[in-house]
C-alpha cells in the first residue's frame, strides 16, 4: 500500500489555493492511515464547512461533509452506532471552535473515541479572511481592520477540561512531529485533538505581512519550539503532545 | 392482545421501536420529553439500541443524520423551539438524502411560547422551515393508537423517500392516555434503503451539489436542477403511497369541517352537523383527495390550533374562500370551537356544549 491509495488523485488538482497548508495535513494523515492500516472499510472521515472540509472529497474513504460546525454531533453518532469504526474529524478552526464550539465542549465532556484534526490557520479563509476565534489579538483582517479585539480561544485549555483527553499542538512545517501527533491521536482511546498551525497565504498571510507561503512556513520553523519531554502544558508556540490519563474503551471517563 | 393505557408520546416511541429504530438522540423539551425518557430506559435494557442525550437540538438533529448514515434507523423528538433549531439539519437531510424521523410535539409559540399548552402552529415550519426548496413528508395522528401506527409509517416513508420525515403531535395528544391494543396494529416495516458507511464504498455525503464521483458541482446550475427535480419527483411519488386521510361525520351536511390531529377529536361533538375531512398526511398536501369531496359543500370551515396556517393552504389548494376557527393560547376545547363558530355565524342552531361529553373522545 502507499499514500496514493488513500487519495482520489484523479480529482486533483484540489480546490485549495497554491501555498495552502491543508494539503500538507492531508499528506501526513494519508501516511498515518497507511501505517495503521486504515481503509475505507474501517474508517470514516467527518469534515466541516470551510476549505479544510473539502479534504473528504479527495480521500479514498467514506466521508460526510457536514453542516457548518456540526462535525462532532455527526461523528459521535457514527461512533456510537458503529463503535468498530475509526472516526476522524477534519475541520478548520472556525468550524470547530466558533460555530461548533458548544459541540466541542460537550463532546470533550463525553469523551467519545474520535480524533479531531483541526487545521488552525487563525482565519476564516473560504469566506475571504475574516477574524475567527483563533485569530491573535491585534491581527488586521477583513472584519477587524483595526486589529482583532479579543484574545484567541484557548483550545488546549478547553480540551484539558476532560482529564482523559489527548491534545497535540503542531505545525505544517513540522511534518515529522505532525505525523506522530496524528498517529498517536488516532490510537488514543478517547477524545483526541490535534491542533495544527497552518498557513493561509491568500486570505490572511499576505495581509499581515508575509510575502509567500514559504515565509509562513519559515515563521513556523523559527517561532515554534518543541516542548520539553514530559510537559503537561504547552506554552504558546510550543509543539508537543499532552495526554490525560487514558480510559479503556467502554469505560466512563473520570 | 393486551389492552392497556398508553400515552401518546409513549406510543410514538413504541412505534419507532417497532419500525426498527436503533438510535435516538435528543434534548429535553416539554411536551416531548417523555420520548427522550422512554428512549433512555429502553436503551438501558437493549444494548442494540443507542441513546444519546445531546447538548442541544442542533446536535440532536445532526446526530440522527450521522446515526442514519452509519446504518441505524434514527430519530429525535422535540417541540417548536427545538424544531426551529433543527431546521438547518432538516434541509441537509433532504439535500443529502438521509432517512430519519423527527417528532415535533407542538406547543404554543412563537419564541419560548407556552410550553405546557397544545398548539398546531408549526405546520408551515414543517414545510418551509429550512432554506431552499425541498419536499417534506409530514404525518399528524389524532389518537394514541394512531401515534403508534403513523410512527411506523413515518419510518417507512423516511426509508423510501430518503429524507427526514416529520411526525406532528401536540401537548394534548402527547400527554393523552388512552386504552389501546398496539399489538393489533399491523404495519409492514420497510427495510433500510441506504448502504451504511464504510462497507467498501468511498462516497462523499455533502450538502452542496456534488457529482457522482465526489467532485463538488458548486458552479453547475444544470446539475443542481437535475438533482433537485430527481429528488422532488421521487419524494412526491413516495408520498403518494402514504396519502392518509379521513372523510366522515355527516357527509350529507352542507358544510365541511377540515381539522387534523387532536383538533379533529375535540370537534367531534359537532359530528351530526358537519362533514369532516381530516388530513393525516399534512405535507405534501392532499390536493386530489380534498378536491374530490370539497365540491359537494357550500361552505368549508378550517378549525386549527393556529391563526389560519392550514386555512391559507386550503384556500390555495381549492382556490376558494374558507371560514376560519383559530384555536389560540392552548384553548383546544369544544367551548373554544363553539365560540369560534358563533363568531363567524356558523354555530349550528341548537348546539350547546354538553359538559359531560366535552372530553375529546373519538
Amino acid at each position: 500500500m502507499a499514500i496514493k491509495d488513500k487519495l482520489k488523485t484523479d480529482l486533483f488538482p484540489t480546490i485549495w489555493c497554491p501555498g495552502c497548508g491543508i494539503g500538507l495535513i492531508m499528506q501526513q494523515l494519508a501516511s498515518v492511515m497507511d501505517d495503521l492500516g486504515l481503509d475505507k472499510t474501517n474508517t470514516v472521515l467527518i469534515t466541516g464547512i470551510g476549505c479544510t472540509g473539502r479534504m473528504g472529497a479527495y480521500m479514498n474513504f467514506e466521508s460526510v461533509y457536514t453542516l457548518h460546525g456540526r462535525t462532532l454531533p455527526v461523528a459521535e453518532a457514527v461512533k456510537m452506532v458503529r463503535p468498530e469504526l475509526n472516526v476522524i474529524v477534519v475541520s478548520g478552526d472556525g468550524d470547530t471552535a466558533s460555530i461548533g464550539g458548544n459541540h466541542l465542549l460537550h463532546s470533550i465532556r463525553r469523551n467519545p473515541n474520535v480524533t479531531v484534526i483541526c487545521n488552525n490557520n487563525e482565519i476564516y479563509g473560504l469566506t475571504g479572511g475574516q477574524a475567527g476565534p483563533t485569530t491573535p489579538k491585534g491581527t488586521s483582517t477583513i472584519s477587524s481592520p483595526a486589529g482583532a479585539g479579543y484574545s484567541p480561544i484557548n483550545l488546549q485549555g478547553v480540551v484539558a477540561s476532560n482529564p482523559n483527553a489527548f491534545y497535540a499542538k503542531t505545525t505544517v512545517y513540522h511534518q515529522g512531529p505532525m505525523k506522530k501527533a496524528i498517529k498517536e491521536a488516532i490510537e488514543w482511546p478517547g477524545f483526541a485533538f490535534v491542533d495544527v498551525a497552518s498557513q493561509c497565504i491568500e486570505n490572511n498571510g499576505r495581509r499581515i505581512g508575509f510575502a509567500s507561503a514559504n515565509d509562513m512556513l519559515q515563521h513556523y520553523r523559527t517561532e515554534y519550539k518543541a516542548a520539553p519531554p514530559g510537559a503537561t502544558h504547552l506554552e504558546t508556540h510550543q509543539t508537543g503532545i499532552v495526554k490525560g490519563s487514558p480510559v479503556a474503551a467502554g469505560e466512563t471517563r473520570s | 392482545m393486551t389492552k392497556r393505557l398508553v400515552q401518546g408520546n409513549e406510543a410514538v416511541f413504541l412505534g419507532a421501536v417497532k419500525a426498527g429504530a436503533t438510535f435516538f438522540a435528543g434534548y429535553p423539551i416539554s411536551p416531548s420529553s417523555e420520548i427522550l425518557a422512554q428512549a433512555s430506559v429502553y436503551a438501558a435494557s437493549h444494548p442494540e439500541f443507542r441513546f444519546l442525550q445531546e447538548e442541544d437540538e442542533i446536535a440532536s438533529a445532526n446526530a440522527i443524520l450521522g446515526g442514519s448514515l452509519a446504518g441505524a434507523k434514527s430519530f429525535t423528538a422535540t417541540s417548536g423551539p427545538g424544531f426551529s433549531l433543527m431546521q438547518e439539519a432538516v434541509g441537509y437531510g433532504h439535500k443529502v438524502g438521509i432517512p430519519c424521523v423527527i417528532v415535533n410535539v407542538m406547543r404554543v409559540g412563537p419564541g419560548t411560547g407556552m410550553p405546557t399548552m397544545p398548539g398546531q402552529g408549526d405546520l408551515l415550519q414543517t414545510r418551509y422551515g429550512s432554506t431552499g426548496d425541498y419536499t417534506s413528508i409530514v404525518f399528524y395522528p389524532s389518537t394514541v393508537a394512531e401515534c403508534y401506527e403513523y410512527s411506523i409509517h413515518a419510518f417507512n416513508a423516511a426509508e423510501e423517500s430518503r429524507s427526514p420525515v416529520i411526525i406532528l403531535s401536540d401537548a394534548f395528544l402527547g400527554h393523552l392516555n388512552e386504552v389501546a391494543d398496539l399489538d393489533e396494529i399491523k404495519v409492514p416495516v420497510v427495510k433500510r434503503t441506504l448502504e451504511p458507511l464504510a462497507k467498501g464504498s468511498t462516497r462523499l455525503f455533502s450538502g452542496v451539489a456534488t457529482y457522482p464521483d465526489g467532485e463538488p458541482a458548486t458552479a453547475d446550475g444544470d446539475e443542481f436542477i437535475r438533482q433537485y427535480y430527481e429528488s422532488r419527483d421521487h419524494r412526491r411519488a413516495v408520498a403518494d403511497k402514504y396519502n392518509f386521510h379521513e372523510y366522515g361525520w355527516n357527509k350529507d351536511a352542507e358544510t365541511l369541517v377540515i381539522a387534523f390531529g387532536i383538533t379533529a377529536r375535540v370537534a367531534r361533538p359537532l359530528a351530526p352537523h358537519f362533514a369532516l375531512f381530516r388530513p393525516i398526511r399534512l405535507w405534501p398536501t392532499l390536493d386530489k383527495e380534498l378536491a374530490d369531496v370539497a365540491g359537494k359543500y357550500k361552505k368549508i370551515i378550517v378549525i386549527e390550533g393556529s391563526d389560519g396556517q392550514y386555512a391559507d393552504v386550503v384556500e390555495h389548494m381549492l382556490l376558494r374562500r374558507v371560514e376560519r376557527v383559530p384555536l389560540l393560547g392552548g384553548r383546544m376545547s369544544i367551548e373554544a370551537i363553539s365560540e369560534g363558530l358563533d363568531r363567524i355565524g356558523m354555530l349550528p342552531a341548537g348546539f350547546a356544549v354538553d359538559k359531560k361529553s366535552a372530553a375529546p373522545v373519538g
